[in-house]
């Protein structure tokens, strides 16, 4: 049996005095597509933020393919012990922002070839050639040489896209794409999320889009304060939810 | 040569102050004046990076120290600065003796040590500030992708706080420029030295000191050009498209 491409055991994290999650765990199958979803608050995106490490959590595990992310106690909480193996671990999952977070200073294609190069170490003729396949699949081949700035919200997020999946991750950690975008830009990057999707892609998801949610994912997750509330097919959570938290969290409230 | 100069004589001829002999002056003092803020400028950049970079760390014991250089540097006159290096240097115990002194005795080092370690702190706040300001978000994409510190500092932080920091610096630079002129009162030629000497002789203060501003004037211009050449290539993501 081939190992888990992520798996995350009872992951809890504390700001100060608040317990943000109080112990959340999650197992990402190869072409599993996971979904978060929840309130604000519910510490969906600090959990995904947990799973590279953009966080450190308090406590819990981190697996990779069987590798578990190894930590240490110093003065200032809990670190990891070997930043060579985050940084491994974070080339095999790449992340796409909110705020999508391309390079300001870097046209679209040196974003996409920059992590490939320095990271992977990959040859600049090689990572171009991907990164023009991967320009023109997220439909954005006039835009290569355009500057972040000179591109609208939804150029910006199929561009990020499109830098994620130059890293050939294993897994895909998708923290809010869509929240940040005009109604009309959010159809097109559904659009390249859910054709990732059927491609097999292993994806976890923090989203707001339930018809994402219910058509695309294998599991949607329901948090709330820091704990999973409910968990399972699409159907079984969006078509029958079970608490009256999830109930009137999917009931439109207008 | 014998043909520009006599062609420069014919031109000069019948004029007391600007004679070939006080061009000689002012060219030397423009080629003083050119070393010395091009030398300081790139010796004092160099610095600057560096310095820059400690002076952002989170750890005090790295910051404060470059912290208190800069604090020091730009909290004083440059004046002072350099009276301090220039007569303070033969107080250093053996220094007549060794290989240095023919260095030091001139004006030049000592004021290209002043006019170096003034640039240099006041561009380390320049590039503080710039790398202080890049996008947090740019900063947390790096650290997903996988790069490390030192390769996130190199490819992502220096380079586009280096565009942010264009525009001051080249108002630094220009300052510089400027503030090379108080090298004339250490008895360095530069380009104000060369009006002071040519004024002292003849006691017009009109010709050589407007002939010497139209020079910095011009220096200036080029530095503008040079900088605004700079920003138009580096700075071209700042610049919404015209398709």
């Amino acid at each position: 049996m081939a190992a888990t491409p992520l798996e995350v055991r009872n992951i809890k994290k504390r700001f100060g005095d608040t317990e943000v999650l109080k112990g959340l765990s999650l197992e990402a199958q190869k072409g599993d597509v996971i979904t978060l979803i929840g309130a604000s608050g519910s510490g969906k995106s600090t959990f995904l933020r947990c799973m590279n490490l953009l966080e450190q959590p308090d406590e819990g595990e981190i697996i990779l393919h069987g590798d578990t992310i190894r930590f240490k106690e110093t003065r200032h909480g809990r670190e990891p012990a070997d930043w060579k193996q985050v940084v491994q671990m974070r080339a095999k999952l790449s992340m796409v922002f909110q705020n999508f977070n391309l390079w300001a200073h870097m046209t679209l294609l040196q974003n996409i070839i920059e992590a490939p190069i320095h990271v992977l170490g990959k040859s600049r003729k090689e990572a171009t050639d991907h990164a023009h396949a991967l320009l023109e699949r997220v439909g954005l081949t006039a835009r290569a040489n355009a500057y972040p700035a000179q591109m609208s919200g939804g150029q910006q997020q199929r561009g990020a896209i499109a830098r994620a999946l130059a890293m050939d991750p294993e897994v895909m950690l998708f923290d809010e794409p869509t929240s940040a975008l005009d109604p009309e830009l959010v159809g097109d990057v559904l659009k390249v999320m859910r054709d990732l999707a059927n491609e097999g892609r292993t994806m976890v998801v923090v989203t707001h889009e339930m018809s994402f949610a219910r058509d695309v994912s294998s599991k949607v997750i329901y948090l709330h304060q820091g704990l999973v509330e409910e968990a399972g097919t699409p159907d079984e959570v969006l078509g029958n939810p079970q608490s009256p938290r999830l109930k009137q969290f999917l009931t439109p409230n207008y | 040569m014998p043909d520009i100069s006599a062609w420069f004589n014919d031109l000069l001829s019948g004029n007391l102050i600007f004679t070939a002999t006080t061009m000689g002056y002012y060219w030397t003092g423009l080629v003083t004046t050119t070393q010395l803020v091009f030398l300081s400028l790139v010796i004092g950049l160099v610095l600057a990076v560096p310095l820059a970079i400690l002076r952002s760390s989170k750890r005090k014991w790295i910051s404060l120290p470059v912290y208190l250089f800069t604090y020091v540097f730009r909290g004083t006159p440059l004046l002072v600065q350099l009276y301090i290096i220039y007569y303070g240097v033969v107080f250093f115990d053996g220094i007549q003796e060794s290989v240095f002194w023919p260095i030091f005795r001139e004006a030049f080092y000592p004021a290209l040590i002043a006019f170096t370690l003034n640039t240099a702190a006041y561009t380390t706040e320049i590039f503080r500030g710039a790398i202080k300001a890049t996008a947090k978000g740019e900063i947390e994409a790096a650290r997903a992708y996988g790069m490390s510190q030192g390769l996130m500092m190199r490819r992502i932080i220096i380079p586009s706080a280096f565009r942010r920091a264009l525009p001051a610096y080249g108002n630094e630079v220009i300052f510089m420029l400027h503030a090379s002129a108080i090298a004339s009162v250490v008895t360095l030629m530069d380009l104000t030295g060369a009006a002071r000497y040519v004024y002292s002789r003849f006691y017009t203060p009109f010709e050589p000191f407007l002939f010497v501003a139209l020079i910095y004037l011009c220096l200036t211009f080029a530095i503008l050009f040079f900088f605004r050449f700079l920003e138009k290539k580096l700075l071209a993501h700042l610049k919404p498209q015209t398709p």
